[in-house]
């Protein structure tokens, strides 16, 4: 098993996919420097009745959250599918002819960076964007720093949930372009569907779709579905799915 | 050692392997042959453990490939050169693979350098030829030093010069002791590189020979020319030899050693063009097993 996850931690360093994925997570935080910029303007000049509507935005590291997620998703796909594009699965398994072995080496590997990269990525996108609103009372960022942690915390968490969905994806479908989509449902489509649905089925679906469990694990969201430990349990169940799936069809499959 | 038992694989109605059983011995070079489609990749990928036999089985020293616990230490396989990722250097590709199996990362060194891919071995792999994929393929297989080799039509796409050293590394290996599996499906290829020959055909084993008797099955009389074919023949029959005559004009003789016939047509004054053996060629025998162009074969007669 060491073989395996010192092997797939090898493959993800050695591949440029992996640098470009983490050079996009590494722009949000400058995305979300300039959004707060150009926010903290318009509130300086803006009227009383605009600053009314402004002051209960959302944090913008929640905003770019779905950005940094698909970005994730991306690499724990990629972590399979580029192998089925090759052809190189049947060399990975030839080498470790354990395939649930196979999957988890993948797993955690992609899990350390992503979370690494996931967690920096919000932290980076807080610490920025708080310096830059300073005291106005815009989001939450007047309130102390010690307040967000529990938030960044459960963000960064979602990233490496998202990634690891992508991957279980990635080796239920073989395609890269099929785990994405599938990924893509998850977090852009559904909650639109969701918001279609008549009251009260619009807030209990939205409530266990990926994009509100990071606010509601992390005891931030308004008139929230789940507890926090109830919204823990539904992002697991997201990862336990996709990649139990994923171990099931790969042990059953021929390669 | 391999050993296949009994092996059959079923994808849906179809057949690809068909009650195979054989075996490769260590210090030998077993040529795996048969047309395309004729189930060889598939009982290579079953004996890799990628794809679970309907029934039988295929073992590896006396074991299945699941059951191994550092494989790429007992079989180095290759089965298609070309599936790599383009983006990784070829010192990256052997490097996660010498990981995976706890070799020493010193080996993919001695393995690039083994054949011939030391220069570039931090180069791309997606901008190699298919002869430096060969290479690199063969390198993976070599890395864990593995008593077992099994490669899927290595010399496929190769050129000559990358044909001779194919050919000499397998040798090489086999004489080191190592039991070594090549298909192909062109047996000029095999004749010269393998001493056993296992000919499958629509999953099924056709033959399990060496190449000497296959050679030797295939003899088939004595072809004899003259420009007085006539009186030969009739000399030859009554001596009693059965004579046929050839499309092509010259005389088919069986029951007669060319010593004999030389004898006779000397004793009659009969002047010979020429007399040999009359062997299919490997090639053709080959054809002939797997039912391919038998109407070629009685044709053509003896070839060069």
């Amino acid at each position: 098993m060491s073989g395996a996850l010192a092997a797939e931690w090898t493959k993800l360093r050695s591949v440029r996919s992996t640098y470009y994925v983490l050079a996009v997570v590494a722009a949000t935080p400058l995305a979300a420097a300039l959004m707060a910029w150009n926010g903290a303007h318009a509130w300086d000049a803006g009227t009383a009745e605009q600053r009314a509507a402004w002051e209960r935005s959302q944090p913008l590291e929640a905003m770019f959250l779905p950005f940094v997620q698909l970005s994730a998703a991306v690499l724990g796909a990629m972590a399979i599918t580029s192998e089925y594009a090759t052809g190189m699965i049947r060399t990975s398994l030839t080498a470790v002819p354990s395939r649930s072995a196979a999957l988890a080496a993948k797993a955690a590997a992609v899990a350390g960076p992503v979370l690494a990269a996931g967690f920096a990525a919000v932290s980076a996108t807080h610490g920025i964007v708080r310096l830059i609103i300073g005291d106005r009372p815009l989001g939450d960022y007047d309130a102390p720093f010690l307040d967000s942690v529990p938030l960044l915390l459960s963000l960064g968490l979602s990233v490496g949930a998202v990634a690891l969905v992508g991957l279980g994806m990635g080796a239920v479908l073989r395609s890269t372009a099929g785990a994405i989509v599938t990924v893509c449902a998850l977090l852009f489509v559904l909650p639109v569907v969701a918001a279609f649905l008549p009251s009260p089925w619009d807030e209990r679906l939205a409530g266990v779709l990926m994009p509100d469990l990071a606010m509601q694990l992390a005891g931030a969201a308004e008139d929230p579905l789940l507890p926090p430990m109830g919204a823990f349990a539904v992002m697991a169940a997201y990862v336990v799915a996709a990649l139990g799936a994923g171990a099931v069809l790969l042990v059953r499959r021929d390669a | 050692m391999i050993e296949v038992r009994e092996l059959t694989k079923r994808y849906g109605p179809t057949t690809a392997v068909d009650g195979l059983s054989f075996q490769v011995s260590p210090g030998t070079v077993t040529g795996f042959l048969g047309p395309n489609g004729a189930g060889k990749s598939t009982t290579m990928r079953v004996l890799l453990g990628l794809a679970a036999p309907t029934s039988g089985a295929a073992l590896v020293n006396g074991r299945r490939y699941a059951e191994l616990r550092r494989p790429l230490c007992e079989v180095g396989a290759l089965l298609d050169a070309t599936a790599v990722h383009g983006g990784r250097t070829a010192y990256d590709h052997l490097r996660w693979l010498a990981r995976s199996n706890g070799i020493g990362v010193r080996r993919v060194a001695e393995v690039l350098e083994q054949v011939g891919l030391a220069g570039v071995a931090r180069k791309r792999v997606g901008g190699f030829s298919l002869g430096m994929k060969q290479r690199l393929g063969i390198a993976a297989a070599l890395l864990g030093n593995p008593g077992v080799l099994v490669l899927d039509e290595p010399v496929n796409g190769l050129d000559p010069d990358g044909v001779r050293w194919i050919r000499r590394l397998l040798r090489a290996l086999a004489a080191e002791g190592r039991a070594v599996l090549v298909s192909s499906h062109l047996m000029s290829e095999m004749e010269m590189t393998a001493d056993r020959l296992v000919i499958v055909d629509r999953g099924r084993l056709i033959a399990d020979t060496s190449v000497k008797e296959l050679a030797a099955r295939f003899q088939r009389g004595v072809l004899v020319r003259s420009p007085r074919q006539g009186e030969l023949f009739g000399a030859l029959a009554a001596a009693g030899a059965s004579v046929d005559v050839l499309p092509d004009g010259g005389l088919s003789v069986s029951g007669l050693d060319v010593a004999r016939i030389g004898e006779l047509a000397a004793a009659r004054g009969i002047p010979l063009h020429e007399v040999r053996p009359r062997g299919a060629s490997l090639e053709e025998a080959y054809m002939q097993l797997t039912g391919g162009d038998t109407a070629g074969l009685a044709a053509e007669g003896a070839r060069p």
